[in-house]
């Protein structure tokens, strides 16, 4: 039975933690480095234990000082957020080795599922559709015509030892694929010294649309519906949704009954993340499985209702899932912006400092998680995340509206943030029109 | 705003410890850093060569341990494993703590001996272990390191030493003194046998040891940071009465003081000695015929006219982007590793010399390295060798000739260091005995001028078989300037001097100083160097057909005549 916690972690998603446990009786134990100590999850915890200096690799990714911590203060349960040692799979056996309950998945579960090779074969085992491509490297064009016909066109070709857009090439059609296949050989030869290629079905325009999981001990596995991701910079998610517009009833039943597949396969167990990519003509292709709470969690929580920090610890304390797959109901729609200390004007750079003053939105529909308060300084050491802005509302267009209007009432002075970045996504047509993939960001600042 | 002690905190719900399944971390789990103090996975250092994660320190390991580290998977049969110390003074309660050692340890001395392989190459493998008496020399550790030599002399093996000690053994008087005798003996015998012998220096490696068989390695590497010198810091401080500087007597400061080849991280050793015993264990390779044929079929294209003034070559091989010698290094050959020092006093960066492969074949290759940026330059003293350069060369030669690996010299300095130091150290010397042992060196030598060939400075370096030299590169008794400051006392009539000094390629050919010249693209930088590369392999492969078979009094005979002539 779990009866104390210690939150590995830091920000909003330790202060998330902290919450969630409180509300279940449990007693909480921050961590902090020596940066972190005037830190909302410092101050929040009933104990709070100083484990470092402040660069993570010496306080927050010190598995030894995490270690000691929990066994000092006498807590039975890690819980590790998002980042750091979340998905550290050397950290969950440690718990393990050490009797203390690591909130999320087995160790084996994790170590197979990073290995990308591994969670591919893990999945595609289990019939769950994956990006075809060549599995063996190939030099001869004529061999590879022929597989690229078998893959299905557009393909993309890469550069087994490639890298930075070096040896790439993408072709529609066969004619296409002659030459571009030896023009990125010739680049790879050149750049690498080697012209071995790789060949994989080129996803085009796609979708990022990822499946929250809740799996208990017992095998029951259920799948809470989907977030679409495709508004990213540089592979950093700035606004996720829920749902997703480009899913209809049929599609969600079919990749949520993929996702659930592929997170049995694995032996998966507490709250984790199928991530897919998502063509227009509805084609979908695993990417990866995160095994860990995401970011965006949020957004799934309120269209379904379910606590899903809570549901890790009860699944984490042996308990069964609270819920069936009937149980879960999506409702209304809602999304999240992730505010950070970063400047737009500047390529994004981050803009770490003291928070002068602050005010933040309220009202029916609109949360937030977040760390920060007035006077606090922000530490340049860390992720710049400040804040998630949640809202939740009858349909899309009011979530925008809604979002919309929080976003212009947030006030954080004595730092640059992203939240005149937002609100103009917030109004961009092809936004509002849920005219979306994951290359939207690139368009837009182009532009 | 200030939060403490602003929330409320967990409303406490009963809680029941069930059973006794409490977190707790198992023994063995984790352990502490003896050097940093910090809690460390105990299995990471385990599955990190022993090297703390935390601080990078060096844990030291025993050497069953070593062994397993080094050697490939079962190739290791152990020697002499019986030889135990037997008291020779009778020192009190000496035989009790050797017992209790020997119990603890699982060894019966301070070395482990016998043979492996170390990635396919064999080699006779002694480890010191530091567990037992501070791995300190007794006669059972002479006798077993000597016994260890001898064999492989006998059975024409290369030695392997991982050398850890705090010296001489107390407990066995002078016996253990003349085990530093006895060892380096065994060792001289083992070397005039021409056969290899590498020596690793570990944390500590001291007195009597590093006063013998550790310090006579023809290739001497050691562990970062390791602890190595003849008196321990304690007597020194105790002895002078001060304090010791930071990183004194640290295999960094033997480094840069030229006792040591190399320092060698311990997830590259195995890698690194593998590759050392390979070189020293293959046979030579005969040209391979096509190149010789490419050779011929370039025949003497090679001689050029002239490009320009004689000035203007001056200029051209002075430039700041013309290639240097590391260019050359990593643009002919495979495979370079770096060797330093001299064993005297430094490590001169203004030479750099080691051993390489050209078309698979072993040499040694040894350059006046000018640097590519100024900071490099700085560092390298812009291509001036002081006396320890030329040392650092002469030992790389030596070594060359006892291993019959061809000598090829990159030569491109605007002369030798002038400097207080360098005098104070002997910069005339140190040249003299270059021109001196070159003149006889029983290996094949090819020098190739690729810039300025300074004088004397120059010189040491190219007491060769054949001197070519690059189209614009420039062979002379001094600078122009300093010529036309001495004979017309007017450095500004250096232009003038260059052209009567005849110090050009195409004037050192005629006047038959050289054998050939090389020829340059225009604007020779490192972008376009692989045309003058392309036909240096050519000549290279020629050179090495003609030399490399050729009897040593033939070899040496013609060097001598070549000079004789002059």
């Amino acid at each position: 039975m779990i009866g104390k916690v210690l939150i590995a972690n830091r920000g909003e998603i330790a202060v998330r933690i902290i919450r969630a446990c409180r509300e279940m009786g449990i007693e909480t134990v921050a961590v902090f480095s020596e940066a972190d100590r005037e830190a909302l999850h410092t101050q929040l915890a009933d104990e709070a234990i100083c484990i470092g200096p402040a660069p993570s690799p010496q306080s927050y990714l010190s598995m030894e000082q995490i270690i000691s911590a929990t066994v000092t203060s006498g807590a039975d349960a890690i819980h590790p957020g998002f980042g750091f040692l979340s998905e550290n799979s050397r950290f969950a056996e440690l718990c393990e080795q050490c009797n203390i309950t690591f909130i999320g998945p087995r160790s084996d579960v994790i170590r197979r599922l990073g290995n990308k090779q591994e969670a591919r074969n893990t999945v595609m085992a289990a019939g769950v559709p994956v990006v075809p491509g060549s599995r063996e490297p190939l030099t001869d064009p004529e061999a590879a015509a022929k597989i690229a016909e078998r893959i299905g066109y557009p393909v993309i070709v890469k550069a087994a030892l490639g890298g930075g857009g070096k040896g790439m090439r993408v072709a529609q059609s066969p004619e296409e694929f002659a030459a571009g296949f030896q023009t990125a050989q010739k680049e790879a030869q050149m750049a690498f010294g080697d012209g071995t290629m790789y060949l994989e079905h080129y996803v085009e325009h796609p979708r990022h649309i990822e499946f929250q999981i809740l799996a208990d001990q017992y095998g029951n596995t259920i799948h809470l519906g989907e977030r679409d991701c495709s508004v990213q910079r540089n592979h950093q998610k700035m606004i996720e949704e829920a749902p997703s517009k480009a899913l209809s009833e049929e599609l969600r039943g079919k990749m949520g009954d993929a996702a659930v597949r592929a997170a049995k396969a694995a032996g998966y167990t507490n709250a984790g993340t199928v991530e897919f990519l998502l063509e227009k003509n509805g084609k979908f292709y695993f990417m990866e499985m995160n095994t860990r709470i995401q970011v965006e969690h949020p957004v799934t929580e309120w269209v379904t209702g379910i606590d899903l920090v809570k549901e890790q610890i009860r699944i984490a304390d042996g308990k069964h899932l609270s819920y069936t797959q009937q149980d879960v109901q999506i409702t209304g729609h809602a999304i999240e912006c992730r505010i950070n200390a970063e400047d737009p004007s500047h390529n994004f750079r981050p803009s770490p400092g003291r928070i002068t003053d602050m005010y933040l939105p309220g009202g029916k529909g609109v949360r937030i998680d977040s760390a920060i308060y007035s006077g606090y300084t922000v530490p340049p050491y860390y992720d710049s995340m400040l804040a998630k802005l949640i809202v939740h509302a009858k349909n899309r267009k009011e979530a925008i509206r809604k979002m919309r209007n929080a976003l212009g009432e947030v006030i954080i002075e004595g730092i640059h943030t992203n939240v005149d970045y937002q609100y103009e996504i917030l109004n961009h047509p092809d936004f509002v029109a849920g005219d979306i993939d994951i290359e939207f960001i690139g368009k837009m600042s182009r532009r | 705003m200030k939060l403490q002690n602003m929330f409320k905190k967990t409303n406490r719900r009963n809680r029941v410890i069930q059973g006794n399944a409490r977190p707790e971390v198992p023994e063995g789990l984790l352990r502490k850093c003896n050097k940093c103090g910090a809690a460390i996975i105990a299995d990471e250092v385990r599955e990190g060569n022993y090297i703390c994660p935390k601080c990078q320190g060096y844990f030291r390991v025993h050497a069953r341990r070593r062994i397993e580290m080094m050697a490939d998977t079962d190739t290791f049969e152990e020697w002499d494993a019986h030889l135990a110390s037997c008291n020779p003074l009778d020192f009190k309660d000496y035989d009790e703590k050797i017992k209790a050692l020997q119990e603890k340890t699982g060894l019966t001395e301070a070395v482990v001996t016998g043979k492996a392989k170390i990635d396919g190459q064999p080699v006779a493998l002694g480890v010191c272990d530091g567990r037992f008496l501070m791995a300190s020399m007794g006669e059972a550790v002479g006798e077993k390191i000597t016994r260890a030599v001898e064999r492989a002399t006998k059975e024409r093996l290369p030695v392997l030493l991982f050398a850890c000690s705090g010296g001489a053994r107390m407990q066995e008087g002078m016996i253990s003194l003349m085990q530093m005798a006895k060892t380096s003996a065994a060792l001289k015998r083992h070397s005039d046998a021409g056969l290899l012998y590498i020596s690793v220096l570990t944390d500590p490696t001291t007195g009597g040891v590093t006063a013998s068989f550790a310090m006579l390695g023809d290739i001497i590497l050691a562990e970062p940071n390791a602890l190595i010198g003849f008196a321990g810091p304690r007597v020194i401080e105790q002895t002078i009465g001060e304090k010791l500087p930071k990183g004194f007597q640290r295999s960094e400061f033997l480094l840069e003081h030229g006792f040591i080849d190399g320092i060698v991280r311990r997830e590259e050793q195995k890698e690194i000695l593998g590759r050392i015993l390979k070189m020293h264990g293959s046979p030579m390779k005969t040209v391979c015929e096509g190149s010789a044929a490419a050779h011929k079929a370039a025949g003497e294209t090679t001689v050029r006219k002239k490009a320009g003034s004689a000035w203007e070559s001056v200029q051209i091989s002075r430039k700041k982007d013309r290639p240097v010698g590391g260019d050359y290094i990593s643009h002919l050959f495979t495979d370079f590793i770096e060797l330093h020092g001299d064993r005297y006093y430094k490590d001169d960066k203004a030479v750099v010399g080691g051993l390489a492969y050209f078309q698979g074949t072993p040499v040694t290759v040894v350059a006046q390295a000018k640097g590519k940026s100024t900071k490099e330059n700085v560092e390298r003293n812009f291509g001036m060798p002081s006396p320890d350069g030329y040392r650092k060369a002469l030992r790389l030669m030596k070594q060359a000739e006892k291993f019959h690996r061809p000598v090829i010299c990159f030569v491109d300095t605007p002369g030798a260091f002038c400097g207080l130091e360098a005098e104070e150290r002997g910069q005339g010397e140190a040249i003299a005995k270059n021109l001196f042992e070159l003149s006889a060196l029983k290996t094949p030598i090819l020098s190739v001028v690729i810039g300025e060939g300074g004088s004397g400075g120059a010189l040491a370096m190219a007491v060769a078989d054949e001197v070519w030299m690059l189209e614009n590169s420039v062979y002379s008794i001094l600078s122009p300037e300093g010529f036309a400051s001495i004979l017309w006392k007017d450095s500004k009539r250096a232009d003038e001097a260059a052209e009567v000094m005849k110090l050009t390629a195409s004037d050192l050919k005629e006047l038959r100083m050289i054998e050939k010249i090389i020829p340059e693209p225009e604007d020779f930088t490192e972008e376009n160097m692989d045309v003058v590369c392309k036909e240096l392999e050519f000549l290279l492969a020629g050179f090495q057909e003609k030399y490399w078979g050729m009897e040593v009094e033939e070899l040496t005979e013609r060097r001598y005549q070549r000079f004789r002539k002059m």
